[in-house]
């Protein structure tokens, strides 16, 4: 048992040490572009501009950054935090997809079995989407607009993804945990019938909030 | 292709370089909890299917991020767009920086970006937009564990559980509930205009209603029969079955009600 709690903590130690190396490696990288595309173009923005450009979504951006970067903490694990964030696409693929992962190995996101799992799983996702990405914009591209245009036939799947998979996930989270669920699905669409246009982001906190609140007040009354 | 500005095979090597970046840190990642998840003795079977249940679960988000892609290629050419969105980011966050970029130039999505001062200035918005997270979670993310490790052991373990599934379903009642009554975005989406309908309707509710049933059904007959593959794979199957049925609404009934949206 001690063994094995010192050969965890050496993994998650190391897992910080590789996470940094690789995530400043990324940073590097990605902050790389736009000096490359303006050095090839001889196309340098006006400090200005790109100031006025920013002001309009960073201030959004940056507030939604440190709020995933909290919440996702304890759910995606160390390893899994330094790659999907790199990687993108979080609460739309990674987080789902660990979810998914961890529900089918009946591991908890607290456990180290968890930690590994996630991992597993959120690297395995980020290899796929990229290579499809990639794939799809190098070789497919003379006939990808037949599959992904407003008027193909998949037009519809394409469109109800969310539902699809946040209803797949739901369905076992919320049949498991069905009193904490009720409240924030609740809420949350008494809320959208007043204002119906709050995306998705601004949501995601909110749901969050309620239903951390609504577990402790379950808790308390002894009802879970 | 060769005579628009936005691609080339320099910005296409660029791209590939990125590419490599994320795929190694995937690869060596998934090498090392590989190996971890061995040591800590999780079942070989476990971990396979993790890997291609992880697999299969991705193909339709990845090929709707193909589709944003495409979408905003009209504008942008395709290789800004792919690198953009195999990192950081999201859909809706690169568009939207994209579009705060050309304002500012007096330009909009809508139509082809022609000058490469906007293309430069795009590029600059969007990466600068997005990467504050690979900043802060180097610096903080150890102090952040750490507290919220201390926080946990002094509390019940009860709570614990019930707090960590309190967050996953917080989560996910956001896509939920926009999914039965939420109104669609995508009127003022420069990119699509009104016509994208992301609003919720019959289409969303069936789709989802369809999804969960498909999982109720699938874990029941799972643990009747004891197939732990299908357990495995209940997800992913749910996923497919559910995009199914919304394609086969957008057939079988009648344009004016499968597209029917609550409150557009």
């Amino acid at each position: 048992m001690k063994a094995g709690s010192k050969s965890e903590k050496t993994y998650i130690e190391k897992m910080h040490t590789y996470g940094r190396i690789w995530m400043l490696l990324a940073l590097f990288v990605i902050s790389s572009v736009p000096v490359l595309f303006s050095a090839y173009l001889q196309q340098w923005p006006a400090l200005a501009d790109v100031a006025k450009g920013l002001a309009k979504v960073a201030p959004l951006f940056y507030a939604t950054a440190v709020i995933e970067v909290i919440a996702y903490t304890p759910i995606l694990g160390t390893g899994g935090m330094y790659l999907s964030f790199v990687t993108g696409n979080i609460s739309n693929l990674k987080l789902p997809c660990a979810l998914s992962a961890m529900e089918a190995a009946k591991v908890k996101s607290t456990s180290e079995e968890g930690e590994v799992i996630s991992t597993i799983s959120i690297a395995v996702s980020s290899i796929v989407t990229t290579l499809i990405i990639a794939l799809c914009v190098i070789v497919f591209k003379p006939i990808l607009p037949y599959i992904t245009s407003e008027d193909s036939v998949f037009a519809p799947a394409f469109k109800q993804v969310l539902p699809a998979l946040f209803g797949a996930l739901g369905a076992s989270y919320f049949s498991k945990h069905w009193k904490i669920s009720i409240l924030p699905v609740l809420l949350l669409c008494i809320m959208l019938i007043f204002a119906g246009t709050i995306p998705s982001g601004t949501l995601l906190p909110i749901g969050v909030v309620i239903a951390l609140v609504w577990a402790y007040v379950l808790y308390k009354k002894k009802w879970i | 292709m060769p005579s628009d500005f936005k691609e080339n095979g320099f910005f296409v090597a660029i791209g590939a370089l990125v590419v490599l970046v994320v795929i190694g840190q995937s690869l060596f990642f998934l090498v090392k909890a590989s190996k971890r998840a061995k040591e800590l003795g999780i079942e070989k079977t476990t971990i396979k299917n993790t890997i291609v249940s992880s697999a299969l679960f991705t193909i339709a988000p990845a090929l709707a991020i193909v589709a944003t892609i495409i979408a905003l290629s009209n504008a942008l050419g395709l290789v800004l767009p792919w690198i953009r969105l195999s990192v950081i980011g999201n859909i809706s966050q690169e568009t939207s920086a994209a579009s705060a970029a050309l304002e500012v130039v007096g330009g909009s999505l809508s139509g082809k970006v022609t000058d490469e001062y906007s293309f430069a200035l795009i590029t600059w918005v969007m990466t600068l937009g997005s990467s504050l997270p690979l900043i802060i979670i180097p610096i903080f993310l150890k102090k952040l564990q750490k507290g919220i490790k201390t926080a946990a052991s002094k509390t019940d373990s009860k709570l614990v559980d019930a707090l960590s599934a309190a967050a996953f379903i917080g989560l996910i009642a956001a896509f939920v509930s926009r999914a039965i009554i939420g109104q669609g975005t995508a009127g003022d989406n420069p990119l699509y205009g009104k016509s994208f309908g992301d609003g919720a309707g019959i289409m969303s509710v069936l789709t989802l209603i369809s999804a969960v049933a498909v999982m109720l059904i699938l874990e029941k007959i799972a643990a009747k029969f004891k197939l732990k593959w299908l357990e495995t794979f209940a997800m992913p199957i749910s996923m497919f079955a559910a995009m199914g049925v919304a394609i086969l609404i957008s057939v079988a009934l009648p344009e004016n009600i499968a597209y029917l949206e609550w409150r557009g």
